[in-house]
């Protein structure tokens, strides 16, 4: 059941990318992006709803459910951050990110078909791993924006101002506040994440995944701080902002 | 359907002739009404801008209702009126030229949109003072509807055709809204300030001039607003710009890399515009080779609007050909 709504929000994902293209070339704008990633968000909320059901708790048993959570996470992210500030491209760009993150859960043995339901649950491990998954959705979403700056600032340097994906591209210092409200709001979220970490039921060690969880909450008080003390060029902000949320990754492979 | 248009605009009269027929908003439907008096015109609407004064009137003979009205108009303006001032469409063409008028490709500054707002203005107010029946009313829904297709299925309202316009564009896709941005002029010359004035009019705001004589600094910094530099101090207030115009008469380059790199810390590395307008250049080429820092130079900005210019045309043959299609598929001329 879940496997089929998160197929039906992927392919609404796919349909959103491929209006917003639409839009893109046509010069147009149109709000089909919009209501795709709205009605997959839904979906998604399903896709999560029942896999909690069958767990008896946060669905963050397996990659597929993290992944579905991270999809969801993203989405959400988009639907805030996109309106807000006028990024109607931000849709565009995101999407193909999503579906990803769902083809890969959809794939075999990604998703466990048959969860086992827990008979008890740590509230801190919950609020751990729900937390974590959320704050990953905001770095994504900032990654995303940091790339349609990249985009912009090579088209900008290099005097190509005539296509359409230039003139629909939100201004250099909307994306650049996007980026660093997002990856505020993430580090923000993620702080709740680390601290229930450390108040989960475990035994004296600190495994790999906490370890590499902190060093990603880290690196992006680093690069936070550094963009409110001394400045950094809009360039390396972003280029950091995509390469931390690409390794941060990692922190799913010792979960 | 005997339709007949008889006006004239920015094209055929100059604004000495044209305030002569001006109509103003509250009085277009009663200007409406006196038309209909006239004998063989059956409804009529008004259409009264800056740029534009025209007269639609539903007549039984196109020749008879074209002479009543010009007669009215001489009478109307108060002194003789030239005929190359005037242009008559008649029927096919008088709503041809309408779709024109609405889509704002008749208009002073191509694809403007307040056209199509006064349009509407004026069939309202022939609307309710009973001056519009069935073929008018037609006629401009129709002219509505064409006018809303062809601004949404065509780029005529995009892309600036001159030097001014497309560096303050370029200003908007890096900053977005241009209220919190601050300006410096560098030399007081008239490309200079007439972008200046283009950046203003979209909200920017504290700008700094600078020139080798503070006489002219000062002269220009009053003009717009803003406040004069001394020439010695032109590279403290880099710091505080966004965006820079440079448009000396120097022999040389007036920054280089050294000046910027300079304050890039002090700027905490955010994005910086500079408009190089000068020939020779001011600004050397190194400059835009910094990460945070967007280089235009003459030459790139009036490449930018000659390849708008070519867009616009091209546009302008798109939405005719949009509005002959509407014509022809909605049937008002039928023979």
């Amino acid at each position: 059941m879940a496997q089929w709504i998160l197929v039906a929000a992927t392919a609404l994902v796919v349909l959103g990318g491929a209006l917003g293209v639409q839009a893109v070339r046509t010069g147009r704008r149109n709000r089909g992006t919009m209501v795709c990633m709205l009605l997959a968000f839904f979906c998604q909320l399903g896709v999560l709803g029942v896999r909690g059901e069958l767990r008896g708790k946060c669905p963050l048993g397996d990659y597929g459910e993290i992944l579905a959570f991270l999809a969801w996470s993203l989405v959400l992210f988009y639907l805030v951050v996109g309106p807000a500030y006028r990024i109607s491209l931000l849709g565009l760009f995101t999407a193909p990110v999503v579906a990803i993150f769902q083809v890969v859960a959809l794939m075999p043995g990604v998703m466990d078909r048959h969860p086992v339901e827990v008979d008890e649950v740590d509230p801190w491990g919950e609020a751990h791993a729900a937390f974590s998954v959320l704050s990953y959705g905001a770095f994504a979403l900032g990654a995303v924006a940091a790339l349609m700056f990249l985009v912009l600032n090579k088209k900008l340097k290099e005097h190509q101002l005539s296509s359409s994906l230039f003139r629909n591209l939100p201004p250099v210092r909307s994306l650049l506040d996007s980026v660093v409200r997002l990856i505020t709001m993430g580090a923000g979220i993620l702080t709740v994440g680390i601290v229930a970490a450390f108040m989960m039921e475990r035994e004296n060690t600190y495994g790999t995944h906490l370890v590499v969880a902190v060093v990603t909450w880290l690196a992006y008080l680093v690069v936070i701080g550094m963009h409110f003390w001394r400045g950094i060029t809009p360039r390396r902000l972003s280029a950091s902002v995509i390469v931390l949320f690409v390794l941060s990754l990692l922190v799913f492979a010792f979960v | 359907m005997n339709i007949v248009c008889l006006g004239l605009n920015h094209q055929t009269a100059p604004v000495e002739v044209r305030e002569l027929f001006a109509v103003s908003e509250n009085k277009l439907g009663q200007e409406a009404g006196r038309i209909c008096e006239i004998e063989g015109i059956e409804e009529s609407v008004v259409l009264s801008t800056c740029n534009r004064m025209e007269y639609y009137a539903a007549v039984d003979d196109c020749r008879i209702a074209s002479n009543q009205l010009r007669s009215f108009l001489q009478r109307h303006g108060g002194e003789p009126l030239r005929m190359e001032h005037l242009y008559e469409k008649k029927r096919v063409e008088a709503a041809r030229h309408l779709c024109r008028v609405v889509s704002g490709i008749d208009s002073m500054v191509l694809g403007e949109t307040e056209i199509f707002g006064q349009v509407k203005k004026a069939y309202q107010a022939a609307l309710e003072s009973g001056t519009t029946s069935r073929r008018l009313n037609k006629l401009f829904q129709k002219a509505f509807g064409i006018g809303k297709k062809v601004r949404s299925h065509t780029g005529i309202q995009e892309g600036q055709t001159s030097v001014g316009s497309v560096a303050v564009d370029l200003a908007e896709k890096i900053f977005g809204h241009l209220r919190s941005s601050r300006v410096m002029v560098i030399g007081a010359g008239e490309m200079s300030r007439a972008t200046a004035r283009n950046l203003l009019s979209r909200g920017a705001h504290s700008i700094f001039v600078t020139n080798r004589s503070f006489e002219r600094a000062e002269e220009l910094a009053a003009e717009l607003d803003g406040e004069a530099v001394r020439f010695d101090d032109w590279q403290n207030a880099l710091q505080e710009v966004d965006v820079v115009i440079s448009s000396t008469g120097s022999p040389h380059a007036v920054m280089d890399r050294a000046h910027v790199e300079a304050v890039r810390r002090k700027r905490r590395y955010r994005p910086l515009f500079l408009i190089d307008i000068a020939v020779p250049r001011d600004i050397e080429p190194e400059v835009g080779e910094i990460e945070e820092v967007y280089l235009y130079d003459i030459d790139t900005l009036k490449e930018i609007a000659q390849e708008a210019k070519g867009q616009r045309a091209e546009q302008v043959r798109l939405c005719e050909r949009i509005i002959d299609q509407e014509l022809v598929e909605s049937g008002l001329f039928e023979p």
